[in-house]
């Protein structure tokens, strides 16, 4: 009797701890996801109050930002830019990062792609202002000679497609959208590279062996029979991405700049982030509302980006 | 006529020697069998016939193989490979791809077939070869990865028959599979031997028993014994062949 009572309490007390253990896990796991909820929460009801008081969604998605003395304004220069620069960012960072993942995940017997893999761990972690300033400095130093020597002449040839065109392409401004996008394009890269690098090494042997045994040449195993299988990582990385660099900020500062007005991007370019950061100093209710709608705008871009990029993988 | 011919071959990873000096001539439209045991580089003479060997940077490879009197080092890699298929220990279809997709990939890369018809022809003979036809010819859009262990396996059967091939590297192609497919696959390389050659790997005697009808047995990086498989399995002419197939070396 005395022995099964023992194993009773022993059964007893082990449940408590355990309770109390899974008790504290999950209290654990709900203080990590509360401050989530509560920046949506925050942004979402004082945006969506904001949208509305400016002039309802289509007003705030597409005009000029209130002016200190305005009653209506939107973010509409500053959708378009971030618009822009993500999407070339994206597909720069993408057009760069997945192959130099393949090289640095795949090609481990090349010296150099020792060295490119530990650059782009570095990179990865790298201050964005940094970046941001590192492309003010090139831009720097080499407009004059593009403008002189390229895109002078380039917009010249192209001149006869008609106006719309210098929107796109002309003589550059020290800060412009291309800037912005190389910035950003830099900080997508290495995020890119690092999740195709582990994705292509985490192949099995003889997955890689069929590859090769059916595709012959190198090019196509890697590029085409083993981009098949991991396809869906890549994808994924691609769109955690671009939903990071669409709401960077620092690297746009010495960049892109920051405008109030539809301008052309070869010129200071506005971006969402850029706005958030400048109107919410202002000390005009209209401006900060702005922000705050700013701010539920592009946490909805960002969202959705991630949602979808969650649905797939 | 040997079909393939290897002269003193050595393959070593990085300091150590996996095979040390193989000779070994297998006759046309037939199946020869390499067995022995695990770690006797049976695998990796397959790797060599069809130079996935070169996958494996730290491997070193000496001697010469002959295709056909022509010496596979020579030859250009995608010609090799089309030539000389082979089929692997795991199933590898690549998963996300469908079962036409996975047999027409290697075509389309290497440009075997002109239009969609014949490559549709190219697969359905393929899958038809490979007994794996009448079960998925309702379903070629799906998935390969959805098909079971034994479907997955004829599959890739199929992928390395559509390059019609002169020669089939099968290396342990049954050891994950139950006794039914293992059967249907071995039944599939009797019938296939009479258009091409067939080299298998087995760590299994009695399935060399079954369908080869060469054998040389490797052990230590070394051939021990090459002949006849009747021969090989009845009078053995060295002890530790004796020993290995009647079960006592491993």
């Amino acid at each position: 009797m005395t022995v099964k009572r023992k194993v009773e309490n022993i059964t007893a007390e082990r449940m408590v701890i355990n309770w109390l253990g899974l008790g504290l896990f999950a209290l654990l796991g709900v203080a990590a996801v509360v401050p989530l909820f509560l920046i949506i929460g925050d942004v979402y009801i004082k945006g969506i109050d904001a949208i509305n008081r400016l002039g309802g969604l289509w007003v705030f998605l597409t005009e000029l930002p209130p002016t200190p003395f305005d009653e209506r304004g939107g973010i509409g220069p500053m959708l378009v830019g971030t618009l822009y620069m993500t999407a070339l960012g994206a597909l720069l960072g993408i057009a760069v990062g997945f192959p130099l993942g393949v090289y640095i995940g795949e090609m481990r017997r090349e010296k150099f792609a020792n060295v490119a893999r530990a650059g782009v761990n570095v990179l990865v972690e790298f201050p964005t202002i940094v970046v941001g300033l590192f492309v003010y400095a090139v831009m720097s130093l080499a407009k004059e000679n593009l403008n002189q020597y390229l895109l002078g002449p380039l917009s010249k040839v192209l001149s006869p497609l008609g106006g719309w065109i210098t929107w796109f392409i002309g003589p550059l401004d020290g800060f412009n959208a291309y800037a912005g996008a190389a910035a950003l394009s830099i900080i997508m890269i290495p995020y890119v590279a690092l999740i195709t690098a582990s994705a292509y090494a985490s192949i099995e042997q003889p997955l890689r062996e069929a590859a090769y045994a059916i595709g012959g040449r190198e090019f196509n195993a890697l590029f085409v029979v083993l981009r098949k299988a991991v396809s869906r990582a890549v994808v994924t990385a691609a769109l955690l991405g671009t939903a990071k660099i669409a709401g960077e900020t620092a690297p746009l500062l010495f960049t892109a700049f920051g405008n109030t007005y539809y301008a052309p991007f070869t010129g200071p370019t506005a971006a969402a982030s850029l706005w958030i950061w400048y109107a919410a100093q202002t000390p005009y209710d209209v401006q900060i509302a702005s922000a705050y709608g700013a701010a539920a705008v592009l946490l909805t871009i960002i969202l959705t980006i991630f949602i979808i990029a969650r649905i797939r993988g | 006529m040997a079909k393939i011919e290897l002269k003193d071959l050595r393959v070593s990873f990085g300091a150590s020697p996996v095979i040390t000096g193989v000779n070994l001539s297998i006759p046309d439209r037939s199946i020869t069998a390499l067995m022995g045991p695990s770690g006797s580089g049976k695998s990796t003479v397959l790797r060599v016939l069809n130079r996935l060997i070169e996958l494996y940077p730290e491997a070193k490879v000496s001697g010469e193989v002959y295709l056909d009197g022509q010496n596979i080092f020579d030859m250009n890699v995608l010609e090799l490979r089309r030539k000389v298929q082979m089929i692997f220990q795991i199933p590898n279809p690549i998963p996300n791809l469908s079962i036409f997709e996975n047999v027409a990939l290697g075509l389309k890369l290497n440009r075997l077939v002109r239009g969609r018809r014949e490559l549709f022809e190219r697969v359905k003979s393929a899958l038809e070869k490979a007994q794996l036809w009448d079960e998925v010819r309702n379903r070629l859009d799906m998935p390969a990865g959805k098909l079971s262990g034994g479907q997955q396996q004829r599959l890739c059967v199929a992928r390395a028959l559509a390059f019609e091939p002169e020669v089939l590297l099968a290396d342990e192609p049954t050891a994950n599979l139950d006794p039914e497919n293992t059967a249907k696959v071995e039944a599939l390389f009797l019938w296939l031997k009479k258009e091409m050659t067939i080299v298998l790997v087995t760590h299994y005697p009695p399935q060399a028993a079954r369908v080869s009808d060469y054998v040389a047995f490797l052990y230590k990086g070394q051939i021990v014994e090459w002949g006849p498989t009747k021969d090989t399995f009845t009078k053995p002419r060295h002890e530790l062949t004796e020993k290995y197939v009647t079960g006592r070396l491993y």
